[in-house]
């Protein structure tokens, strides 16, 4: 294998799904990954809102009563006010989901899920989704399609305005799909590059190969340290912006 | 003279490079698409280029109108309560 097919192997998705009877289950490792998160959130947010009394379970449950005031008085009540109230839970679901898949890419043997645009475009379609109800909730089909429309635009410049508009609604939420997808695809292509230099640089001779060892893996240990920053980091950007978008479309003026 | 922006105006602003790009990109692809469907290559291709330009420099434009609204607002606001 060649380095560029070392690095598709790394990054790419792989079917190993069966095929019963005509129908295919496709079984890949970013849906097992996908499916895996979501059990262990499932089971885990399950038995923390148990309420057991031992030491862990106080922990973990004073620890998601923190967290939960951090998603309300952070994200969701300066850029909603009090109608996003209603929408709090979503934006939990959220936050974590996406927290947890990044995560879930650092543990060995397993992939990030948010690496797959399918994913991503299927958050943003949520999302989206969230943004257009609550357009449709808090003003109506022709209070929300007024929305779109600027204030003070002269009469003759609205049939200009609106579709760029909502084209521009549109892209607002492809770019939450794609800037999630790219950070995560682009730690773990930097992740693997930085390995190969060891083996690419040892080909040429074998000391060298030895030379490079301990600064690609300084780079490498670096690298992995960033990439758990920016777990947190994205999982924080894809819940704040929806929020501001939401926001926006809720207090349209 | 702007004053700061808010939280959220920064926020906004760091998705204006991007939202242009893909404005871009999405346009572009669109004449592609359509040059390949009605065999005009290139001139699809490069009317959606331009209108993907024309789009993200609309949604600029646009993001800092509302921001400098916005601030102005609060400006009158603070001058009404007798903040400064």
């Amino acid at each position: 294998m060649d380095v560029a097919e070392i690095i598709s192997h790394h990054i790419l998705d792989h079917d190993w799904g069966v095929t019963l009877s005509g129908f295919r289950i496709p079984v890949t490792t970013h849906t097992v990954t996908l499916l895996a998160v979501s059990l262990v959130l499932l089971l885990g947010l399950h038995w923390i809102s148990l309420g057991r009394q031992s030491r862990a379970g106080r922990l973990l449950t004073t620890l998601m009563e923190e967290y939960v005031l951090f998603i309300r008085d952070g994200i969701v009540l300066p850029n909603m006010g009090k109608e996003g109230k209603t929408f709090l839970p979503y934006f939990c679901t959220l936050f974590l989901f996406v927290l947890c898949s990044a995560l879930a890419g650092l543990i060995p043997n397993m992939k990030t899920a948010t690496a797959n645009i399918s994913v991503t475009a299927a958050l943003a379609l949520c999302s989206g989704g969230l943004i257009l109800y609550c357009g449709l909730k808090f003003h109506g089909i022709i209070g929300f399609l007024k929305g779109f429309i600027p204030s003070g635009t002269p009469g003759w410049l609205v049939p200009l305005i609106f579709p760029l508009e909502v084209v521009s609604m549109i892209i607002k939420v492809c770019v939450l799909a794609i800037r999630l997808f790219a950070n995560m695809l682009s730690g773990h292509m930097v992740l693997i590059c930085l390995l190969l230099i060891i083996f690419v640089v040892g080909q040429m001779h074998i000391a060298a190969g030895a030379g490079a060892l301990l600064p690609a893996m300084g780079l490498e240990l670096f690298m992995t340290c960033l990439e758990l920053l920016v777990a947190f980091l994205q999982a924080y950007v894809f819940t704040l912006l929806t929020s501001i978008f939401a926001g926006s479309v809720i207090h349209t003026h | 003279m702007l004053g700061p922006f808010t939280k959220q105006d920064h926020w906004e602003i760091t998705t204006l490079g991007m939202e242009f790009a893909v404005s871009e990109a999405l346009c572009t692809g669109v004449g592609y698409w359509l040059d390949k469907r009605w065999e005009t290559f290139p001139w699809c291709l490069l009317a959606g280029a331009a209108a993907g330009f024309a789009l993200g420099l609309y949604q600029i434009i646009r993001a800092a109108g509302k921001m400098t609204k916005q601030n102005i607002n609060l400006k009158k606001a603070e001058q009404k309560d007798g903040r400064r």
